[in-house]
């Protein structure tokens, strides 16, 4: 066993975890609530999670890099409302137009929150604290206050989330969390293979070193700040055609669930180190966990945000325990093989002795 | 540590220009800027180099009168100069692999060595002079340019990704290859470079658990996979073992035949003349003298980089040794780390312990200041039976410990000289309404950074700005500050140059004089011998023997601390 977890990269361990603790949640529920394991539940939560994959898949990317983007639900829910005000006056658009156009604003948003961290230099939280208030403000004044309703909207938008690809059973399989998954997807073999992606991580990792070795780190930052906002945007589109309401609090409370699903999916708030794959499970988790809380009785309402709470700081903890005791292993593993290095190329005294001048 | 300083004053920066910093060509007109910021009334004069407003160059800043490289023309070496520092002229391509075929260059910097690099690598821009590559100025505004140049610098702190692996590391910013990357190629381009430099190092491990040796490695295959023509290797050795330090020196001569010139920081002299083919003296900012190997002797390095005739440097002083005993130690002991010391130190005594790294030394040091106790043993202070478990403890009695770790044990980096130097004694600062008083401390401050020539224009500087010698001599003012009637040193003299050196010993000499008792932890063995009134050695928690300075040799001390020796003698 020892051998085989100083095999598999931590990353994978990681994601391993995860689905262990994603399954072990849904069959706790299940004994909990009647008619947990149904389709109406399964289609309920990839609804909601199609919009927050796509969050936090640009969360992570932000915090990669060893920031924060707290503007995130104030950009999806700019967004959905500038794409909601397009569609519903010129309603022949061509769909991926507007899917563009969503993406284009929040992109928009994304690029003042990184030319303020990136160039201007000041502290991530700082300038995202305020252009959520900002945006959120922009958004009262662009709207007036009115919202957009469903009746505004042309019916293949309403019909976009559900839009039945497959089913298994009463499990739906609907283009909107379709779409997410394939974004998210996307963006992971993106980091993966892609060469300037390695970047995100080395920022993270070492801002300095990243610097001194030639990395545009000012740039990296940028680019991490604009593909959130795109995402964001792109999350704005999702949400307009899921609930077709928009109204000025649109998105609100996004930002620290975005968070959270980074951080459970096990990306380090540090920066440096983090999958979108554990990310988007971690989505999936707190979705999950909203959703069921809900409908189990035995937690009244008010305590649901504390559960929630309670559950990131243990996975957090549970985190740090496992990956220093993996660490642990490793370090162990390696020095004894050092040890034996050492004494067959037969190591010399390691004392300065110096020439006295 | 020094992340904090730099984001603290990219912060600073941010004000008024860190826009233009960004944005390549305009980049050197910041540091200007920010240097009127943050001195607006700065004295016109320090000692050795003027301080002069518009000057500056260094983004940390070391000690202030280096980031001043004005220099009067005539001291300016020939071709390709920029600031003080040394005449960086690559040969065009072709001629490269002839005329730098078994060239390297070693430069021991004393000061300035840091804003040299930083011009070198593009991320700094001269303010007078030029940086000329193959006979032409060449513009390098940005790590990025000066990577392309074949420029690349090894820094004392390896700049790695501790989350990334090392392929992914020595790639990094690696322009040839595709936008999509290969893992198997990486990895076996990776492999290759590792095997050219002669090390070994699994290149699909993690950066973050590499020794400081691998770390190097990795840094080396990285400036490797981009053509390097000049590497900077800034004092590569201070922190390694003497084992990997051979292995590193042979790299460096292994690179330099090569084609590679290298340019090999050191304070230390015996590495000079071990595979220099030049050597360029810079102090206080300034270019002292370029020489061939052959015309230059270790006596003639030290003078030139102190200043002064040193030919007494190390000599040891006379004993300012009495007969009270201060400390005495019996059967010290803690499970598992060291055990049976035994020694006694008396008012005026200068005692060093050596011995080979992981001798547990620092362990004896920290047991007695009460960080990890001993376990067995006892000890006695001023005649009176004393247990320290707590460093609170141990300050309360007058016992002192200077750590070896300036940046994580020693100084709060981000804080200002007078705050650190006040920090172990903030009681005596008190004013009756239960308020600091910034007043005394600034005297305080004042009063150290003459005594101890601590070189800044304010004592109300971070810390982490001053170059390594004034950050020791700060921390050093911190616990004189105590009054401290024993004072132990842990490697006091450790990466910092040789005039900063002879500042330090001078200092415990002092302190001793006074009626202080010194206990002297250090590995340089010279040190040992011209500071210690006598020598305890330790190997492996054991200690071997105390000698006496008069009977003490290097090959003795070597035996002792090797245990190549059967004699055991009692101190």
């Amino acid at each position: 066993m020892s051998t085989l977890l100083s095999r598999i990269s931590p990353q994978t361990l990681r994601i391993v975890a995860l689905l262990t603790v994603l399954l072990l949640v849904v069959l706790f529920f299940s004994t909990q609530i009647d008619g947990y394991l149904s389709g109406r539940m399964f289609n309920r939560i990839t609804s909601s999670v199609a919009i927050m994959a796509l969050v936090a898949t640009g969360q992570t990317l932000v915090i990669l890099t060893r920031n924060i983007d707290l503007s995130v639900g104030s950009i999806v829910g700019f967004a959905a409302f500038a794409a909601g005000l397009l569609v519903s006056r010129h309603p022949d658009l061509n769909p991926l137009l507007l899917v563009a156009y969503s993406a284009l604003v929040g992109t928009a948003l994304g690029a003042v929150n990184g030319f303020l961290v990136a160039y201007a230099r000041v502290p991530s939280i700082i300038v995202t604290l305020a252009t959520m208030a900002i945006f959120r403000s922009a958004l009262v004044e662009y709207s007036g206050a009115q919202s957009i309703t469903s009746q505004e909207l042309p019916q293949w938008l309403v019909d976009f989330p559900n839009l039945q690809l497959f089913s298994i059973g009463s499990f739906d399989f609907r283009a909107g969390f379709a779409m997410a998954l394939a974004v998210v997807v996307l963006v992971h073999i993106a980091l993966n293979r892609l060469r300037p992606a390695r970047r995100f991580y080395a920022v993270g990792s070492n801002p300095e070193a990243a610097e001194m070795a030639g990395v545009n780190v000012a740039g990296t930052v940028f680019a991490a700040f604009l593909l959130c906002g795109a995402l964001a945007g792109l999350a704005g589109f999702m949400f307009l055609a899921r609930f077709g309401n928009i109204t000025v609090v649109a998105g609100l409370g996004f930002e620290l669930k975005s968070v959270a699903a980074a951080v459970l999916g096990g990306v380090n708030i540090f920066g440096g180190s983090g999958t979108v794959i554990g990310a988007f499970i971690g989505a999936i988790l707190v979705d999950l966990i909203e959703a069921s809380l809900v409908r189990w009785h035995l937690v009244s309402e008010f305590w649901r945000e504390a559960v929630l709470g309670a559950l990131i700081l243990l996975s957090v903890a549970m985190d740090a325990v496992v990956m220093r005791r993996l660490v642990r292993l490793r370090i162990g593993r390696e020095a004894a093989r050092k040890k034996t290095d050492k004494e067959s190329s037969g190591e010399g005294p390691k004392l300065r002795a110096e020439t006295a001048p | 540590m020094r992340k904090v300083v730099i984001s603290l004053f990219a912060f600073l920066a941010s004000t008024s220009f860190a826009v233009a910093a960004d944005t390549g060509c305009d980049a050197f007109k910041w540091p200007v800027a920010r240097e009127q910021a943050l001195f607006p009334a700065a004295p016109a004069a320090q000692s050795g180099a003027a301080l002069a407003v518009g000057q500056a160059v260094d983004f940390s800043l070391e000690a202030v009168d280096t980031v001043s490289f004005e220099v009067p023309p005539e001291r300016a070496p020939a071709a390709g100069t920029f600031g003080a520092t040394a005449n960086v002229t690559v040969p065009p391509q072709g001629e490269l692999q002839l005329s730098l075929s078994d060239e390297a260059w070693i430069d021991v910097v004393q000061d300035g060595k840091s804003t040299m690099i930083k011009i070198m690598t593009g991320i700094h821009q001269p303010t007078s002079g030029v940086l000329e590559i193959g006979g032409r100025p060449a513009l390098v505004n940005g790590p990025q340019a000066a990577r392309a140049a074949g420029l690349a610098a090894m820094y004392q702190e390896p700049m790695v990704f501790p989350d990334l692996d090392v392929a992914e590391n020595i790639f990094i910013s690696s322009t040839r290859e595709g936008w999509l990357q290969n893992r198997g190629k990486l990895r076996r381009k990776a492999r290759e470079l590792i095997e050219r430099i002669g090390m070994h190092v699994d290149v699909d491990r993690v950066a973050s658990g590499l020794t400081l040796a691998e770390q190097q490695a990795v840094e080396i295959a990285r400036s490797l996979s981009q053509d390097v023509r000049v590497l900077i290797m800034d004092e590569p050795t201070a922190s390694l073992s003497a084992h990997e330090a051979a292995q590193l020196r042979a790299v460096a001569a292994n690179l330099a035949r090569q084609g590679v010139a290298v340019v090999y920081i050191s304070h230390r002299l015996e590495e000079v003349f071990e595979i220099a083919h030049r050597v360029t003296v810079i102090r206080d900012g300034r270019h002292i003298s370029t020489r061939p190997i052959a015309e230059v002797t270790s006596q003639s390095m030290i003078a030139e980089m102190v200043g002064r005739d040193v030919s007494n440097y190390f000599e040891k002083a006379p004993s300012h040794a009495t007969s009270e005993v201060v400390l005495s130690v019996r059967d010290f002991g803690r499970e598992g780390v060291f055990e049976d010391i035994s020694f006694d130190l008396r008012r005026g005594e200068i005692m060093c312990m050596a011995g080979l790294i992981g001798a547990r030394r620092t362990d004896v040091g920290l047991a007695i200041f009460g960080i990890a106790p001993a376990t067995s043993g006892t000890m006695t202070y001023k005649g009176a039976p004393i247990s320290v478990t707590k460093a609170a403890q141990a300050i309360d009695l007058g016992i002192a410990y200077v750590s070896e770790d300036r940046r994580k044990l020693g100084l709060a980096m981000s804080m200002s000289i007078r705050s650190n130097i006040s920090l172990a004694t903030l009681a005596q600062y008190l004013s009756p309404a239960g308020m600091l008083d910034r007043k005394r401390e600034r005297e305080t401050a004042e009063a150290y950074r003459k005594r101890l020539n601590i070189r800044t224009p304010d004592v109300e500087l971070a810390v982490g700005l001053l170059s390594g010698g004034n950050q020791q001599k700060v921390m050093l003012a911190k616990w004189l500050n105590l009054r401290p009637d024993l004072l132990i040193f842990d490697e006091p003299t450790r990466g910092i140059d040789v005039g900063a050196k002879a500042e330090v010993h001078d200092l415990i000499r002092e302190f001793v004089a006074k009626g202080g008792a010194a206990l002297v932890i250090s590995s340089d063995l010279p040190e040992v011998l011209a500071l210690g009134d006598r020598i305890l050695v330790m190997r492996e928690g054991r200690q071997m023997a105390i000698v006496d300075n008069a009977g003490a040799t290097q090959h003795g001390i070597i035996a002792l601390a090797t245990g190549q020796s059967g004699m055991r003698m009692a101190g």
